[in-house]
């Protein structure tokens, strides 16, 4: 297709889908009383205004994120305008995060010509259908959600590793892991995967387990670490110094102490629900971040990281999200940035009937709960059991089999980045 | 003690005043067809110790109840508030409250099938809402709120057979069966504020039983116990915010005849035409976001009979219990399109528990209350409204625990609807013998307000929702809460193992390539 040979038409194509879903949701949100506009999207809008009056931004409720989000999104809480003055200025947020899914793309195609030696077009194929022309991913991004944000940051730490700049990639781990907790998993994959070898040095062999050990230790890997580490630290310490306790909490602990009982994809959501409730005896789900770390933080990084970085990331967050104690549909768009470096050469690409039935299951699976959760939130069906029960639980079955798919592919010989 | 009986009549009824007669020193009534209210004044001293130490320590403490049928409120006694109970407290010094008040709310109120306390509460800190004031330079209603649903008073005339009546030396039996007359109020009263230091228990009637009220009331004993009785008829005074009430007075064993009166007085509560009525109902289905609507007939959508000059505009005022909430931030928007999809104007105040997320049981008071100005349809200038009017308010329901049957009932009163106009400086609604404060929604207003009340349309005044839950049989079924548990850890762990096998073969079985081949074909 004539479509793919130039950036230009698809980055074109991509900017003017997002520009029309912003133009369409500012005409929706003037004329129904049902919103476009994602209610996340007034949470922050409404911290920024708290901002603007040299308020915390937690005093609104709900508002569960780094300041810096609601200090990014200032130009919404102009009040002075009006007319599409005003509109524009309500929707800098989203521009913000549109311009960011748009970025994002652009870094990956950057990647996959330079570090995984794809043709421009083949490239832009993949771009296009997962990330930049993908719907879904422009619908979030322009009804406000900040989950598009993640997509630049975790494809901006990719580019500054397989570009070896251990610094930066320090610097945009830190600033991920401040913005969103999950990113750290991927700190652990960079890590193990940046050896001496990855620096230009010859493969060593017939060390003993000290020089091993001590190999381990490389000037990469400390930069990495320090500038993470200085990076993370100091946004919080800048942010606890202007908000307190309220920033610690909302960002951070409510994520620990939070009781997430109300239904979602989850494998774990219905026992959470009766654990919560007191009805459950042995008290498993206290352990759930076992197997959930044990993979997504050891097990992947140790097992697919030098194989190939980009699918070993695939693997952590698709193991982070599928044994997570909760689960909702926007967490889907997590591992989305991260599937133009895997299925090029995947088996699901490869054998076209593996590739439907993993996607049909997948889907089939969604359904299996929607028409449940349907029953439940929109008919006041008593859906938990067995229906959402059953159903999260099969969802999960198929999760874990596409995860084992995508670790196989990982791990395959011809399957390993060029970088 | 005091006392004052006063029986209203519409001025449709036939003045009977032969039903009554008056001797030196009793007072007997026939058959009468009235409303009725009844109020008894108490010094601190004539309580039982329990209730007076728990007063003494308060600076004002309001009790409201209604029962759950609809009643004709008619003038004076128009004012409503939701069925059940409500407590309005505010304690000697800003936070300060005792725990007492809570103890003495579980000993009277009890659940006499259960034998528990219907009052959940422990300090009124953690129990009570902080009630929203428009200014507390006004201060017109008490700091703290209390509700919940109370379908009759059993218990409380209980209290009152077992301390009240129990305290006096002669007529025990005519104690209980005055305490026993509250079985059939329509609404209760029970103030007592620092200042007075005096407690008044006020009982509605708002129907006579079958053949009328029949009674004997003697002159009390004691010299300072006084019996006030009057047969009065309320009509529009002459002003538009006054009440204009004749009819006859006469205290039992002072006065020789009953004395033909005439007053009026500025009232803060009117009633509107009988006709003016509204109904409650959610739509079906209402899944987990239940949505409430509040029918109002033509007639009460035309603007009262208040004042020229006057400003008016129709209100709402919901009392939820906490397994029903409203998102603040969805209905306290200035989006018109949302709020005129609605009928709704704007929220004006809002009060509780307003989390978004926790399950019921995660909440610690009692729910939440919502001022809402509804909007009304416009009509020009003369015209009347000929079609009913639906105003429409998105409610969310909380997780409740689990059940056997996979469901339980949500119970929400049907609030209460007015118009609520603007009256002239200088109007002193005090003056009103008959004047009622403290309801939880006037106090959301100026001082100087007039309320026109809607009424309720004739039945029920609570609707149940049924809110699906997680169904447990316990011990025996299909799915138990052992099945949950053990469920959920098999397939997690069966899924842990799978993908901790892939990785094993990927990672460490990567030297044995017969292996991955035969992996390779067997796809």
């Amino acid at each position: 297709m004539a479509l793919f040979d130039s950036s230009l038409r698809v980055f074109a194509a991509a900017i003017v889908l997002r520009l029309a879903l912003l133009v369409y949701g500012g005409w929706q949100d003037a004329n129904s009383a049902v919103k476009y506009t994602d209610i996340d999207y007034l949470v922050f809008t409404d911290a920024s205004r708290y901002i603007s009056r040299g308020q915390s931004p937690y005093a609104r409720d709900t508002y569960r994120y780094t300041p810096l989000l609601a200090w990014m999104l200032l130009p919404t809480a102009w009040e002075g305008g009006s007319g599409p003055l005003a509109s524009i200025a309500f929707a800098f947020g989203k521009i913000l995060f549109a311009l960011a899914d748009v970025v994002a793309g652009w870094l990956v195609v950057q990647l996959l010509c330079r570090c995984y030696r794809m043709s421009t077009e083949r490239a832009l194929r993949y771009v296009a259908a997962a990330w930049l022309w993908n719907p879904m991913v422009a619908n979030i991004s322009t009804r406000g959600s900040s989950e598009g944000l993640l997509g630049v940051l975790v494809a901006a730490l990719l580019w500054a590793t397989l570009t070896k700049r251990a610094a930066l990639a320090g610097v945009i781990l830190g600033l991920a892991v401040h913005f969103k907790i999950y990113p750290f998993i991927y700190g652990v994959s960079i890590l193990w995967w940046w050896d001496a070898q990855q620096d230009g040095a010859a493969p060593r062999k017939d060390l003993s387990l000290t020089s091993h050990m001590l190999g381990f230790i490389t000037r990469s890997r400390v930069v990495l670490s320090v500038s993470a580490l200085v990076t993370f630290t100091s946004l919080n310490v800048v942010m606890y110094c202007q908000y307190g306790m309220p920033f610690l909490h909302q960002t951070f602990f409510h994520h620990l102490t939070r009781i997430d009982h109300r239904h979602n994809f989850s494998p774990y959501s219905t026992l959470l629900y009766l654990a919560s409730a007191g009805g459950a005896s042995y008290r498993f789900e206290t352990l759930a971040f076992l197997p959930q770390l044990l993979l997504a933080v050891v097990a992947i990084p140790l097992a697919l990281a030098k194989k190939s970085l980009a699918t070993a990331m695939l693997a952590q967050t698709f193991a982070f999200v599928t044994f997570n104690k909760v689960c909702t549909s926007q967490y889907f768009i997590w591992y989305l940035i991260l599937l133009p470096f895997y299925l090029p050469s995947s088996s699901l690409i490869r054998k076209p009937s593996l590739g439907i039935a993993a996607a049909a299951l997948w889907v089939l699976g969604q359904a299996l709960w929607l028409s449940q959760g349907y029953n439940l939130e929109f008919l006041g069906l008593s859906a938990f059991v067995p229906g959402l029960f059953l159903s999260s639980l099969v969802f999960f079955g198929i999760n874990v089999w596409i995860l084992g798919i995508v670790i196989r592919d990982g791990g395959t010989e011809e399957f390993r980045s060029s970088a | 003690m005091k006392r004052r009986i006063t029986f209203a009549q519409t001025p449709q009824t036939p003045f009977a005043a032969d039903l009554i007669s008056l001797s030196a020193s009793t007072l007997s009534v026939q058959n009468l067809a009235a409303a009725r209210e009844d109020r008894i004044t108490l010094s601190l001293s004539e309580l039982p110790d329990e209730l007076r130490n728990v007063l003494e320590q308060s600076h004002e403490l309001r009790l409201r109840w209604a029962t759950e049928r609809s009643f004709d409120a008619i003038a004076p006694f128009a004012s409503r508030i939701s069925p059940g109970l409500h407590v309005h407290y505010t304690p000697q010094a800003k936070n300060e409250s005792q725990d007492s008040i809570c103890t003495l709310l579980r000993t009277i109120f009890v659940d006499h099938e259960h034998g528990e306390a219907v009052v959940d509460c422990t300090r009124p800190e953690d129990s009570f809402i902080t009630t929203p004031l428009v200014s507390t330079r006004f201060a017109t209603s008490a700091s703290l709120q209390y509700y919940t649903r109370l379908a009759d008073l059993r218990s409380l005339v209980a209290y009152i057979r077992r301390t009240a009546c129990h305290q006096q030396q002669s007529g025990g039996s005519a104690c209980h069966k005055r305490a026993d007359t509250l079985l059939t109020a329509d609404s209760v009263d029970i103030d007592y504020d620092s200042i007075s230091h005096a407690v008044t228990i006020s009982g509605f009637w708002a129907e006579p039983p079958a053949d009328g009220w029949t009674e004997e009331v003697s002159k009390s004993a004691s010299d300072n116990d006084k019996v006030e009785f009057g047969v009065l008829t309320a009509e529009k005074g002459i002003e538009r915010t006054e009440i204009q009430m004749g009819g006859l007075l006469a205290v039992v064993g002072e006065d020789k005849k009953m004395k033909p009166t005439m007053f009026s007085f500025p009232s803060r509560h009117h009633p509107l035409p009988s006709d003016a009525t509204y109904s409650v109902s959610f739509s079906k289905p209402t899944g987990l976001h239940p949505t409430m609507s509040i029918t109002m007939q033509p007639p009460s959508l035309q603007r009262p009979p208040a004042p020229e000059d006057a400003t008016c505009a129709l209100h709402t005022y919901l009392t939820l219990p906490s397994s029903v909430f409203g998102d603040q931030y969805q209905l306290g928007t200035k989006d018109t399109l949302f709020l005129q999809s609605h009928h709704l104007a704007a929220l004006r105040a809002h009060a509780g528990e307003m989390d978004l997320e926790a399950p019921d049981w995660a909440v610690q008071r009692w729910g939440s209350t919502w001022l809402f100005e509804l909007d009304s349809p416009t009509v020009d200038e003369g015209a009347s409204v000929l079609k009913n009017w639906t105003a429409t308010i998105p409610l969310h329901l909380r997780y409740l625990p689990p059940s056997d049957t996979g469901y339980r009932t949500a119970q929400v009163p049907w609030p209460v609807v007015f118009w609520a106009c603007t009256a002239e400086d200088g109007t002193k609604m005090g003056v009103n013998p008959f004047d009622r404060t403290n309801l939880g929604w006037d106090g959301l207003f100026g001082p100087r307000t007039m309320f026109y009340q809607l009424h309720p349309e004739t039945g029920r005044l609570v609707e149940e929702i049924e809110v699906p839950v997680l169904k447990l049989n316990n011990g025996e079924g299909l799915v138990t809460a052992q099945i949950i548990e053990l469920g959920t850890s098999f397939v997690i762990l069966l899924g842990f193992l799978w993908v901790l096998w892939r990785l094993i073969q990927v990672g460490f079985l990567k030297a044995r390539p017969g292996l991955r081949e035969r992996h390779e074909k067997k796809e």
